[in-house]
């Protein structure tokens, strides 16, 4: 176990150098990295356990803790490289020391002062790895303990290791080579955080590392008091987050700036225990102003030592974080024998508990950078008072005094002469419209119980949010002034005004009023319950199955459908339980190697409780009406590749008559002089094989037969037209010319093509052993004839074609060529490829010949044209448009299909192809939508699976049902998008603020990918299977929209992370793109489960 | 307040599929080249910072899926884009008389003033290239566009052209913040705060 931990390390090292070097290696800047790098940290946490593992017991442990540093402590005796980096530890030691203790920082204003760096206990941990890396001696350190490996490490140790150890040290001479500084180097702006060092901060810093792979969802009840907003009710369910990021954000960062910091502030955090001290850190942010108290548990430690991690938690609950916005009150009470106590008070009457202050002035420094930090658009009332010599001092109040906020009800807590004990009120005021509100109503007593009977709107939307089903006109007028505090003043003033007749004030009064109405605590929150239920009720009742199956019931389910089960499941070969298998699928997943046999049932592929023979008879139907298919794109295809070829052609023409002759297109050209002399397609196909270009004949005559079919065609659109072709150019017309009835005509001529195709591979076939001028002419001079009926021109191609076969008495042919094209063109893509090629370079043989003469490009193709060939005869049939849209697609495709999942080790060339079939014939039966991107992501998991082309195309049908609706042309991809918004909305609250705030929530095109591939790409192919599987149960188990919850699953499983760094919509794009493979699937399926079980509850409990 | 940038620019990289747009873009940020890049599904981005006359300036360039399928997406980022690249495969006559589509794709969708760039990506394999050079580049004069030759594999131009549309970017920034007496300018994104939820607890002050 250790030495694996051990080699995990390492290879996580070498993994981080590369990156270090990916990340500081860029140009410009390439050696220099920060030396507060993320790399860095995480570099030293690796090479320490690397160290760690194997350590001798007397080397590591004769200190109390068992660390590398009393390793390096006896290696320095022996090592020059160690001695100097002891030397140099020994000079930072009393910077350090200065540190260690939390922060002791203060600033009057962020502006003017930086922050001081401490280092954190975990870089503390692994300073003499950090020094040594930095003074360069790192390599040669682990060098001298590999070589003298037996005196520090046990045998099995990986430095011990004659192969992993020298690596180690190897490893690390790249980033010694590095140069660090300290400085703000250019680097430090290049990046932001990738995704995996983000996770991993979260991993390493957490104060409870299973967070990551728990469901938040128990934390977290949804159909609460709605939490928005500063109603203070739930937050306990505040996930610990990384101690590190937390600490990090009290100081000054790029987020916020730091107005104040104090030290060993102490806080009651609870009623029951005792002060507790702690950092006590006020923010600026663009949002407003933040106080924050952190218990110096956490400031000190992040995690030093692993017993006290649970008590850590405990800390989390303690710490304190106050949006000033949501503050209304702040009272101070300064008793003689102490410093001084502040209370905050929110806009809902919630007092936060009391900060008490050290001795010392720091209340009053306090509020005067709290008062500073107000401005421009708040301010404290009463206002401190500037002295002269003193600075900010407390206003000089009197207890008659109307312009103070004191609370004169409390008369007896309160104390007024004397500077040592004084209490004060302050009220927060948002200097919007400051006249509207005489100081002397601003009285909290005008609410009831000291509860004020706000909330805290502290947003339009919010306020526009609640309100809407009440009063909508009101509530946008309000909504429009913006100003936080408005509604208070609003509410108070109400009595004042008595009905003053301005505009203003009828305004304000029906304001108040409404506020008044609905603004109480307990309606608010049943208003929001009441939306919320609704919404839940209108909108997600549909996402789920109102019957929940259990996992338990009637057996475990959570080990999936495993080879037994499968087995027992069967009776007579026949598979009837529906119910219980996709219970099992859903809860478990399927068992790699009946995936197989299963699949098909979960795609509808196979009815349940078909016998053995039904899905076979069935298998066979499929394969028969797939291989059907085939044929008729297949003669498409060829036709578009000749096409291709020839338009490719003519491009390297131009081109290279434009830039001097090199030898290519005279060759061409002469080849075409030689069609031009001979008018016969035939006599091509002897000069090829002469030519000894292709060895298969049938390839070589069907090539052919292309080209002249394509020719054909292009011969058309160039407007060329060759004397013998006339007629046939005319059928080919035709079609064009009925273009309203295209459709109708494409899927004729689509089918008569069927026919027609086989009959040329049959012909094709045919021509090669008995010389096939006589039959080819034969039907030609058939087509010819029939062409003159453009109303059956289809149908009569193809009787002619049958005409001709009988004819030529091959009639068993026929068979053969019904297998033939598949086997054929089983690689069509590379043969095509090589054909391209082959005729190039032949081409380029014969050139060598010809003088170069300025012929243009199509002139020569007219030559080919010429000649008559089955194909070119029915090649009429097709429009121009389908063999242009097809060839599109099947551009798209082979560039798609090419580049699909390379790495894997399935797609082979040979799989490949059998994948752009599959692909190929699916389109061309949906012509109509044609390919779109990601298909072929979606048949590769199938095809891998099935290893069967035709069950692949058909399953890949069946999925298509359910998933055709997301790609572009279908529309659901934006009704996912306003689900997954109210799923998060109902069981993600906090998730949902932030998104919120953070920009338009119907942007939530990070999901994008995940819902129209399934997460195929978010996976690795493993748990691609065991995702698709589950979610094609869920339909029958829990709910038809299970990728929904899936994909809720996934922002679940990282939403401290993306809370923690308040990630808009880009940085959750980006975190998730870079996420993509690194997600751990079953803990995602599992949250999914279980988010589809609550809602479910939620649902059932209305 | 700290920022660790001057500026951001959004830039969006547009051309047919398969023309090596996500290559680019790994080579311009990664300074790496994978071929076995698949094909791209929605949209994805990259950051590089870079320096321009001692200004940090981030680049935030978005990669979108070449199928005009997808350009309900697409577009989607078009608008906030400050430079776009459009990319063509010199072996790809298709993708190159396509420029032109997407150049109409921009006019009608980002806004008036958005830096363009032509890119003639794959120029390393000049045995298959069927677009000239002097065809993109009159291409480019007909639109009055910087035109370049790059190749992500070989390395060639990708960074060249990156800093050039960005300088352009800035260029055309600067004189209109000459113009403008306001300081700041669109490009710099304001950071939100973390916000952060008070915990809480009812309590008696005793005050009350």
């Amino acid at each position: 176990m250790a030495t694996v931990s051990g080699r995990v390390a390492a290879k996580a090292a070498a993994d981080r150098q590369k990156r270090g070097q990916a990340d500081y290696g860029r140009s410009g800047h390439p050696e220099v990295c920060h030396e507060d790098s993320g790399c860095i940290r995480s570099l030293c946490a690796s090479v320490d356990a690397s160290l760690t593992q194997g350590l001798k017991k007397r080397v590591g442990g004769l200190l109390k803790s068992y660390t590398t540093a009393s390793l390096f402590k006896q290696c320095a005796k022996q090592c020059t490289p160690a001695l100097l980096v002891a030397q140099k530890l020994l000079k930072l030691k009393p910077k350090l020391r200065m540190h260690t203790f939390g922060v002791i920082f203060e600033s009057k204003n962020g502006d003017s002062s930086r922050p001081v760096m401490i280092l954190s206990p975990l870089v503390q941990k692994h300073l003499w790895i950090r020094t040594a890396l930095f003074e360069k001696h790192l390599a040669k350190i682990i060098e001298h303990l590999v070589e003298n490996n037996s005196k520090y490490y046990e045998k099995e140790a990986l430095l011990a290791d004659p192969v992993d150890g020298p690596i180690l040290s190897s490893l690390l001479v790249g980033p010694c080579a590095l140069d660090y500084s300290k400085m703000k180097t250019p680097d430090h702006y290049w990046t932001d955080p990738p995704a995996d060092e983000l996770v991993q901060r979260h991993r390493i810093h957490s104060s409870n590392p299973a967070t990551l792979n728990q469901p938040q969802s128990p934390k977290r009840p949804s159909l609460q008091i709605n939490k928005r907003g500063g109603s203070t009710t739930s937050d306990e369910g505040r996930v610990p987050m990384s101690a590190r990021d937390y600490v990090e954000s009290l100081h000054q960062n790029s987020k916020s700036t730091l107005l104040y910091g104090k030290n060993n502030v102490l806080v009651q955090p609870k009623e029951d225990i005792e002060l507790v001290p702690g950092y006590l850190s006020l923010h600026q942010g663009v949002e407003g102003l933040t106080i924050k108290w952190t218990p110096n548990q956490l400031m000190n430690g992040c995690s030093e030592d692993s017993e006290s991690e649970t008590d850590k938690s405990l800390y989390w609950d303690y710490a304190v974080t106050v949006h000033l916005d949501e503050i209304v009150y702040l009272h101070c009470h300064q008793q003689p024998d102490s410093g001084g106590t502040i209370v905050l008070v929110g806009q809902d009457g919630v007092q936060r508990p009391p900060i008490h202050f050290p001795k010392g002035g720091h209340l009053l420094a306090f509020l005067s950078c709290l008062e500073n930090g107000l401005l421009p658009h708040g301010q404290l009332d009463p206002p401190l008072w500037s002295q002269r010599g003193k600075g900010k001092v407390f206003p000089k109040l009197r207890r008659k005094n109307s312009q103070t906020n004191i609370q004169k009800s409390q008369d007896d807590t309160q104390i007024f002469d004397g500077e040592e004990a004084t209490d004060y009120v302050f009220r927060i005021v948002s200097t919007f419209k400051p006249e509207l509100v005489p100081q002397e109503l601003v009285d909290p007593k005008a609410t009831p119980n000291g509860k004020f009977t706000f909330m805290p709107w502290t947003t339009k939307e919010r306020a526009r949010h609640k309100l809407t089903r009440s009063q909508p006109a009101i509530v946008q007028q309000v909504s429009t002034t913006s100003a936080p505090y408005f509604t208070t003043q609003m509410t108070t003033q109400v009595s004042a005004l008595g009905g003053t007749g301005s505009p203003t004030s009828l305004f304000t009064l029906c304001c108040s009023s409404l506020f008044k109405y609905c603004g109480t605590p307990c309606s608010i929150t049943g208003l929001a319950h009441c939306r919320h239920l609704h919404t839940v009720r209108t909108h997600l009742s549909g996402l789920v199955n109102h019957a929940i199956i259990p996992c338990e019931e009637p057996s475990d389910a959570t080990d999936g459908l495993t080879v037994e089960k499968w087995q027992s499941m069967q009776q007579n070969g026949k598979v009837h339980n529906q119910e219980e298998l996709v219970r099992l699928v859903y809860y478990g997943g399927v068992t790699h190697e009946i995936r197989k046999e299963v699949w098909p049932y979960l795609l509808g592929h196979y009815q349940y409780g078909s016998s053995e023979e039904d899905r076979a008879n069935h298998d066979e139907v499929v394969r028969q009406s797939y291989e059907q298919t085939m044929t008729e794109w297949l003669a498409v295809e060829a036709i578009v590749k000749q096409r291709d070829r020839e338009i490719q052609a003519a491009n390297l023409a131009k081109l290279s008559s434009d830039n001097s002759f090199d030898g290519q297109i005279p060759l061409h050209r002469e080849a075409s002089n030689d069609h031009e002399l001979d008018n016969e397609v035939f006599e091509d196909d002897g000069e090829y094989l002469q030519n000894g270009e292709v060895d298969e004949k049938i390839k070589m005559q069907e090539s052919v037969d292309e080209e002249s079919a394509n020719q054909e065609v292009k011969e058309i659109t160039d407007g060329i037209i060759a004397q013998e072709k006339i007629d046939t150019s005319q059928t080919t017309e035709l079609p064009r010319s009925k273009s309203p009835r295209q459709d109708t005509c494409e899927t004729e001529s689509g089918r008569s093509l069927s026919e027609n195709t086989e009959d040329f591979e049959c012909i094709s076939q045919k021509s090669s052993p008995h010389g096939s001028d006589e039959g080819i002419g034969h039907l030609c001079g058939n087509e010819v004839e029939n062409d003159d009926d453009t109303e059956n021109n289809s149908s009569e191609s193809c009787q002619s074609c049958k005409t001709e076969r009988e004819i030529n008495g091959n009639v068993e042919l026929d068979d053969q060529s019904r297998i033939k094209p598949i086997e054929v063109n089983t690689f069509p893509g590379s043969q095509e490829r090589d054909d391209v090629e082959e005729a190039i370079s032949n081409q380029g043989e014969q050139g060598g010949l010809i003088v170069p003469d300025s012929l243009d490009a199509s002139s020569h193709l007219t030559p080919d044209s010429t000649a008559v060939s089955p194909v070119s005869s029915s090649g009429g049939v097709y429009s121009t448009e389908l063999l242009d849209s097809f060839g599109l697609n099947l551009h798209r495709i082979e560039k798609d299909v090419q580049r699909c999942d390379r790495n894997y080790f399935y797609f082979t060339p040979t799989n490949l192809d059998k994948l752009r079939n599959v692909m190929c014939t699916y389109v061309w039966e949906h012509l109509e939508v044609g390919y779109v991107q990601g298909m072929c992501d979606l048949v590769a998991p199938l095809l891998v699976i099935l290893d069967d082309e035709a069950k692949t195309y058909s399953c890949f049908c069946e999925l298509m049902k359910r998933m055709s609706k997301n790609f572009p042309h279908g529309g659901a991809m934006d009704t996912h998008f306003a689900n997954m918004r109210s799923l998060i909305q109902i069981l993600d609250s906090e998730m949902f603020e932030l998104m919120h705030q953070n920009g338009d929530y119907t942007h939530f095109y990070f999901c994008y990918r995940w819902f129209l591939l399934d997460f195929k790409r978010e996976l690795v192919y493993d748990d691609t299977f065991s995702m698709w599987e589950t979610i094609w149960a869920a339909k029958h188990v829990s709910s038809g929209y299970f990728v929904l919850f899936v994909a809720l699953a996934l922002v679940e499983y990282y939403r401290d992370i993306i809370l923690d760094n308040n990630m808009d919509f880009t940085d959750i794009i980006k975190f998730f793109n870079e996420m993509a493979e690194h997600h751990d699937a079953k803990a995602v399926l599992k949250i999914g489960r279980d988010l589809v079980f609550k809602l479910q509850n939620l649902i059932e409990n209305k | 307040m700290a920022k660790t940038y001057d500026f951001l620019f959004k830039l969006l990289l547009i051309g047919d599929s398969g023309v090596g747009k996500t290559c680019v873009l790994f080579r311009f940020s990664e300074d790496a080249f994978n071929s076995t890049f698949i094909s791209t599904i929605g949209i994805d981005f990259k950051i590089r910072t870079i320096e321009l006359d001692g200004k940090k300036i981030k680049l935030q360039i978005w990669d979108t899926a070449g199928q005009e399928r997808f350009r309900t997406i697409t577009t989607a980022y078009y608008r906030g884009a400050m430079g776009i690249m459009l990319v063509y495969d010199i072996t790809n006559e298709k993708s190159f008389d396509n420029i032109k589509k997407w150049i109409r794709n921009i006019e009608e969708h980002a806004s008036a003033d958005v830096e363009k760039m032509i890119l003639g990506n794959k120029c390393d394999m000049e045995d298959r290239r069927t677009v000239t050079k002097e065809r993109g580049e009159q291409l480019a004069i007909e639109y009055g566009i910087k035109f370049m030759e790059t190749s992500a594999k070989a390395s060639v131009n990708v960074e060249e052209a990156f800093i050039t549309l960005a300088r352009d970017i800035k260029g055309k920034m600067d004189k209109k913040m000459e113009s403008s007496p306001n300081p700041r300018n669109q490009g710099v994104k304001v950071v939100d705060t973390q916000s952060k939820k008070s915990s809480g607890f009812s309590w008696k002050c005793n005050i009350l």
